[in-house]
């Protein structure tokens, strides 16, 4: 198939996930010839997003390739005497140990088989925890997604809840099957299943399987982040649908509660007594164009944020709301940091609707694949299941000059871009890595309970000590294309700080899917 | 241009092995043209044509592969919100019609369930290198519930038939969806361009 490929590119990217997507795009904007290769047979990489069967094969390919030696083979028929290699992974090492989980007991014993199949054994994987060299500079909160985010972890809960007539909380009770998790390594990442008794069972999931669209990186965007103004500007819009996020929700005292964060909101908010109204009104009034009012801040340019908000009198619940769901920072940020988050915020309010964000329908992994495409319309060919050997290296200018694809083909170009995690330990031994856990739930009920069960929600739930990282969470409905109906698609994602993923987010899922029960009316 | 000057617009999309006379079925369809030995389009998105059925104006957005199809690597993003689909072999060419199941596959993956697909086997003007009999791809396109239609881009033989009865077909769907008017399930098109609303929002 390969034997058809030129010779000669101006650019060879490998990996298809969204920088080298833009990049791609990018090059053959301005008329050079691209070459976009991904050793998957998917677009996006670990941006990729998956139905539920593709998921599970994709969890299958990982025990696979965690089996397989990583040989490297390079043709040295086609190196020159003058020229050194690189040699490339031939397999991705940067998400380590996925679990699966089954937490409730089927009535429909041949499809307890199929789900036993796949989650009874913990998938666990001893890949190396290398992704993202650029270390993020900004918080792991919502962002844009240019901004590579190190998705070294992936924690995936798949879980179903039990939507009956009992309390709407999630039945979150860890079988056998599935509580038996060994982590060789640090960071384990689970994939929970979890069968309803009533409603959506296990083989509905299954059969409704590739309505669900599943990110393996979840993220929502601002609306006037950089991400949205590049895809107005590229054009690339023209392929994609957004759809606003509806709520925005925090986890204060113990009950999961929807943040006020427009003017409309604000005075239509039960929650608030008129004095908290007046008081947030005047307080993001302020924050709109706080540059304007240097006074207001001067004292507290160097003192943390949470020391601002309590001398602007804000009362407790509204230094929750500002601090964790609105500037979304933590307690150690800094006063100017604090007022340009929350700036940002209410900047993004209302261009599109109610919150400030925006969500992909089926899921961030159509982006990468939108800016593949721009390429492609400009030219760039585009190769999936195809790979590099290694890159060609000229001794004399240390240049890039060449790559030896994965059928030895030698394919000489100027530059060569390529995703991190095809690069070996040796070669990324100075970069810095950054890790992050993650998993995903399919439930069966609003972590709160509204009017329409159309909602899509983000969710900030702050570390109890108010030290950690905070853990975010998206709760998808079915009409953004990325789960069947009267489910819900939830992810959830922290920094790691703990040994595993699971420890990092389990608390946080047993807190959230049983206090529901209380929030929930 | 106001948003207003069209009844209907229809997402249709292209697919079929590289070769098969894809896009000039699409040039031969919106810009009456036959362009031989035309090599990769550089540039070209989707083309657009407004029809006029019965007195309502019917516009339709057609999209083409962008050169994805030769190494099997067309974005599943490409077939989402597409209304219908137009998969098309070439009768001259064997391999290009046992591929067919595969790309049944990727729609069957990808695509809205409520698209209309059509099967085209194009090139009859090379009758006389036909590999590939009517009566075949007329059972094979039975079994799959597709329609189906021989064509020449070239000769302009039922290109226009094609697209027209195309458009007949997603004007008839989109009544009975309105009358259903399932709320319940998100159509294609639901969300929200961010560009359109973009002009909408700028003072």
């Amino acid at each position: 198939m390969a034997a058809d490929l030129p010779a000669e590119f101006d650019v060879v990217i490998l990996g298809t996930g969204l920088p080298e997507s833009i990049v791609a795009a990018a090059c053959s904007r301005i008329g050079q010839r691209v070459l976009h290769l991904d050793s998957r047979n998917y677009y996006g990489g670990n941006w990729a997003s998956f139905t539920f069967s593709g998921l599970q094969s994709w969890i299958d390919e990982y025990k696979q390739r965690e089996a397989t030696t990583d040989e490297p083979v390079t043709n040295k028929e086609q190196i020159l005497e003058n020229e050194g290699i690189i040699p490339l992974n031939q397999r991705d090492r940067t998400i380590r140990n996925i679990e699966t989980f089954s937490f409730s007991k089927s009535e429909d014993s041949n499809i307890v088989e199929e789900i036993g199949a796949l989650s009874i054994k913990p998938e666990l994987l001893n890949t190396n925890p290398t992704d993202g060299d650029q270390p993020l500079q900004e918080s792991p909160a919502p962002e844009q997604p240019e901004l590579q985010e190190p998705q070294s972890e992936s924690v995936e809960h798949q879980e179903t809840t039990s939507e009956s007539d009992q309390i709407p909380g999630a039945n979150i009770a860890p079988n056998s099957e599935g509580g038996s998790t060994t982590d060789a390594e640090p960071n384990a990442a689970k994939v929970c299943q979890t069968e309803s008794r009533k409603s959506i069972t296990y083989s509905d999931i299954v059969r409704e399987g590739r309505r669900f669209n599943i990110d393996l990186v979840s993220k929502f965007l601002y609306s006037r982040g950089l991400l949205i103004d590049l895809l107005i500007k590229s054009n690339v819009s023209r392929y994609t649908e957004f759809k606003n996020v509806t709520r925005i929700l925090t986890y204060h005292n113990g009950r999961i509660e929807q943040v006020p964060c427009s003017r409309a909101d604000v005075f239509s908010s039960k929650q608030l007594s008129m004095i908290e109204k007046r008081t947030l009104m005047k307080f993001l009034t302020f924050c709109a164009d706080y540059e304007q009012h240097p006074e207001e801040y001067q004292d507290y340019k160097d003192s943390a944020f949470l020391d601002f908000l309590q001398s602007k009198r804000l009362t407790p619940s509204l230094q929750h709301f500002v601090l964790c769901s609105i500037a979304m920072v933590s307690k150690n940020t800094n006063t100017v940091d604090g007022l340009k988050a929350t700036q940002h915020f209410l900047r993004c309010l209302g261009r599109y609707g109610n919150t400030p964000f925006l969500f992909h329908m089926y899921g961030l992994g159509e982006i990468p694949q939108c800016f593949c495409r721009m390429s492609a319309v400009f030219g760039g060919i585009y190769c999936l299941h195809h790979s590099l050997q290694c890159l060609v290296i000229d001794e004399d200018s240390k240049q890039c000059k060449a790559v030896i694809d994965s059928s030895g083909k030698r394919i000489s170009c100027n530059y060569v871009l390529v995703e991190d995690s095809y690069l070996s330990e040796v070669t990324c031994a100075q970069v810095q890595y950054r890790q992050i856990s993650r998993a995903i739930l399919i439930t069966d009920c609003s972590v709160l309970k509204s009017e329409s069960d159309q909602e899509i929600s983000v969710l900030t739930v702050p570390s109890e000590d108010g030290r950690q990282n905070a853990v975010y969470m998206t709760e998808l409905c079915s009409s953004t294309n990325t789960c069947m109906k009267n489910t819900y698609l939830v992810h959830l994602s922290c920094p790691s700080v703990k040994a595993t993923a699971r420890e990092d987010l389990e608390p946080v899922i047993q807190k959230l899917f049983t206090l529901d029960a209380d929030g929930g009316e | 241009m106001s948003m207003e000057d069209y009844d209907f617009l229809f997402k249709i999309v292209l697919i079929g092995n590289a070769g098969v006379g894809k896009t000039c079925l699409v040039r031969r369809f919106t810009q009456g043209l036959f362009p031989p030995g035309q090599g990769a389009t550089i540039g070209v998105d989707f083309m657009i044509k407004t029809v006029e059925i019965k007195g309502e104006k019917i516009k339709l957005q057609i999209w083409d592969t962008a050169g994805q199809e030769r190494f099997r690597s067309i974005t599943q993003s490409y077939y989402r919100s597409a209304n219908a689909l137009i998969l098309t072999y070439d009768i001259t060419c064997e391999e290009s019609f046992r591929c067919l199941p595969e790309w049944l596959r990727e729609i069957e993956q990808y695509a809205n369930n409520e698209v209309i697909t059509v099967l085209v086997g194009n090139k009859i003007d090379l009758a006389e290198r036909r590999e590939v009999s009517q009566q075949r791809a007329e059972e094979f396109a039975g079994s799959q519930n597709m329609y189906y239609l021989e064509t020449s881009a070239k000769e302009s033989d039922n290109v226009e038939k094609l697209f027209l009865d195309l458009a007949c077909r997603l004007i008839s769907e989109a009544r009975q969806n309105a009358l259903v008017n399932n709320v319940d399930s998100s159509l294609p098109g639901e969300g929200k361009s961010i560009s359109y609303l973009n002009c909408c929002n700028f003072n």
